[in-house]
């Protein structure tokens, strides 16, 4: 029993993995977009956010599995899941971004200007640092709460971890235990992660008291 | 030489100045001053366009832009090397220690290589009496300190001119007269400046030009002792009266 | 056009879903919203025996995904000579997630309230019976509002997830349309547009609520 929970563990964070890397990359174009002042683009990046984000994952999951062909070819079980989680994780990620840019102060995008600095340089140098500060912990908890959604993976035949505790369900017709297993693996993993985050974050603000 | 010909500004259909002309000289210290809303630092602002003017021509060293043509990033660049501006909350960079706060900028600016850049900060650190500061992060110095660490980050450019906005609104006056007593020997050494302020102390005894700003316009202007002594405005007379009153 | 055809064919059932998509959220959120409100108080309590308890319901139905809550009622449950009507099992399975998530959030809530106002209360003379009932609850209440409301839309969306214990909610319903007709694409983008009618102007109506309060408070 345990055996089948564990051997699901790869995949579970595979796809996790997978997702936050493409939603984090997502996230970057949609965040220019709503900072860039220009309204089109606002318009644009407002509307992809709120439509990724008033679907419901496993919807986006059957769409991208069943729905797109890409020629003859369909998308693997593993592609749809890591597409739709990670174009979703961009959406919400882009959120997250966009707050803490906010919340580092006019100021700054002052001095860096008076100082003569282009505006690469001064969001390399002086605004993301900053901004990556105070997203980490939203960064953190939201990949915890994606480690949590990639078990939707299992609806479309992903083979992660809820998806063979349902095979061993199903095939031995124990279910409850397997499934408090499962539940507690991701309880183990989720928590040292949040643990860590916290102690980074209290280390980074330690040195540099806002 | 610093000059404002014609320059307008609104802020949302509101004007905040209004066809200001001003001319100051190479090596001179201005201080503009007058009551709140006035348009003082709105026009300090335009000189390095952090606020875009809507009209008006602004000319530094060899460097002149007209608001109301296009100008290229590169002209815009060019013109904001010229100058040095001081914040009133000073907006040092929290993440990067004092040292970097004042290195990286010459870097990134000027191109200057790490060791050299580094000497020039700790040259300028010890001016303003922090030498031993380099290693902290800024929110651990004083607010005295953080605004002469943030004078030796614009100095460290090699301004033309230094803009200050209000370098000693933010703190208290025991710790200001750190700050004035910096910007006197910058003065002193011939640097060219314009000083909003509200210090009438310094406007009266360091600076060789009085700007008096009300209502987006400038209403007069000329030798510091001469105004107080004998304003000619009656606006200036009231904001004066005011001012000392406290 | 063809999309606009099958969706008219297709719409009554998917409708007929919805409906019990939305009635699942209800109900998650009639039982979820009083077993959230005791858990919070569990919690605060001094009680360590009920601390703990409260602590390990709410942990645990926060780090275990709302999926294998679902499973765990529908397909574990049985083992254990417990055997549910889908509709029971996702209820319950939902309840659990609703009353973890809003407990944190209520407990934010209750302990936004000033402690100045409760001293002040207790001055008056109030019992703390009272202070809880008139100063306390309302304005924790009004603090996690927000929250909540924001919650609901996320409940609304993780009913479909429902489909996989057979409750023949929005995502049962596009699932087996597509599988008769083979109109994947079709039917999964109605059930989204359903979704999404229903998921955005409510996420909408709870950032506006959110501003309106911090204007008040």
């Amino acid at each position: 029993m345990l055996h089948a929970v564990l051997t699901g563990i790869p995949l579970t964070l595979g796809v996790t993995a997978a997702a936050l890397i493409i939603g984090t990359l997502v996230s970057l174009p949609l965040l220019a977009c709503t900072l860039s002042g220009n309204r089109l683009l606002w318009l644009g990046a407002r509307m992809v956010i709120d439509l990724l984000r008033g679907v419901p994952i496993v919807v986006w999951l059957f769409i991208f599995y069943y729905g797109v062909t890409l020629g003859s070819a369909k998308l693997s079980a593993f592609g749809a899941a890591v597409l739709g989680l990670g174009l979703v994780s961009g959406a919400y990620l882009a959120e997250i971004f966009r707050g803490a840019v906010s919340s580092v102060s006019a100021g700054q995008f002052e001095a860096g200007r008076a100082l003569g600095m282009t505006s690469r340089g001064l969001w390399a140098d002086i605004i993301a640092p900053q901004a990556w500060r105070v997203a980490l912990p939203g960064y953190t908890t939201y990949g915890i709460g994606l480690l949590k959604d990639s078990s939707i993976a299992s609806t479309i035949g992903v083979a992660e971890m809820v998806f063979q505790a349902g095979n061993f369900a199903r095939t031995t017709g124990n279910g409850i235990v397997v499934f408090l297993l499962a539940a507690a693996v991701y309880i183990l993993v989720s928590v040292p992660v949040g643990i860590l985050s916290r102690r980074v974050d209290e280390r980074m603000s330690a040195v540099v008291a806002r | 030489m610093v000059r404002v010909r014609d320059l307008s500004k609104a802020f949302g259909g509101n004007p905040v100045l209004e066809g200001v002309d001003l001319t100051v000289l190479e090596g001179t210290v201005t201080a503009l001053i007058g009551p709140s809303g006035a348009g003082k630092s709105t026009l300090l602002r335009c000189m390095n366009l952090l606020e875009r003017p809507d009209a008006g021509e602004i000319e530094i060293g060899s460097h002149r832009i007209d608001a109301r043509s296009r100008f290229s990033k590169r002209q815009l660049y060019a013109l904001r090397r010229e100058t040095g501006m001081v914040f009133q909350h000073f907006n040092l960079f929290p993440h990067m220690s004092v040292m970097r706060n004042v290195v990286l900028p010459q870097q990134r600016i000027l191109g200057r290589s790490k060791a050299e850049a580094e000497h020039r900060a700790q040259e300028l650190l010890a001016r303003m009496g922090l030498a031993d500061k380099g290693g902290q992060y800024p929110n651990k110095c004083s607010g005295g300190q953080q605004q002469r660490i943030a004078i030796a980050r614009a100095l460290a450019l090699e301004p033309r001119v230094m803009l200050f906005d209000e370098p000693t609104s933010a703190l208290d006056p025991e710790v200001g007269a750190e700050v004035l007593e910096v910007m006197k020997e910058l003065a002193a050494e011939g640097m060219t400046m314009i000083v909003v302020t509200h210090e009438m102390g310094f406007a009266r005894n360091v600076c060789e030009d009085l700007v008096v700003m009300a209502d987006g316009g400038i209403i007069e202007q000329g030798d510091p002792q001469r105004i107080m002594g004998d304003p000619s405005h009656p606006r200036t007379r009231s904001f004066l009266h005011a001012v000392l009153q406290r | 056009m063809t999309f606009f055809a099958d969706a008219q064919e297709f719409l009554p059932a998917l409708l007929g879903g919805l409906r019990v998509s939305l009635l699942l959220t209800l109900l998650s959120l009639l039982f979820g919203l009083p077993l959230a409100t005791v858990l919070a108080f569990g919690i605060r309590s001094h009680n360590p025996v009920l601390h703990w308890l409260s602590v390990a319901f709410v942990e645990v139905g926060r780090g275990a995904p709302a999926l294998v809550v679902l499973q765990f009622m529908y397909f574990g449950l049985p083992t254990a000579g417990l055997t549910l009507s889908a509709m029971a099992s996702a209820t319950l399975a939902l309840t659990w997630t609703t009353g973890a998530y809003c407990a944190e959030y209520l407990r934010g809530g209750l302990s936004g309230v000033p402690q100045g106002e409760i001293e002040g209360a207790e001055a008056l003379g109030m019992t703390w019976g009272d202070t809880l009932r008139y100063i306390v609850i309302p304005q924790g209440w009004r603090i996690a509002l927000p929250s909540l409301m924001g919650f609901a839309v996320i409940l609304f969306q993780t009913t479909s997830l429902a489909y996989t214990v057979t409750v023949p909610e929005l995502m049962s319903q596009a699932y087996s349309i597509g599988s008769s007709t083979f109109k994947y694409l079709t039917v999964f983008v109605l059930a989204g547009i359903l979704y999404a009618m229903i998921s955005i102007p409510a996420t909408w109506l709870s950032v506006l609520v959110e501003k309106r309060l911090n204007k008040h408070l």
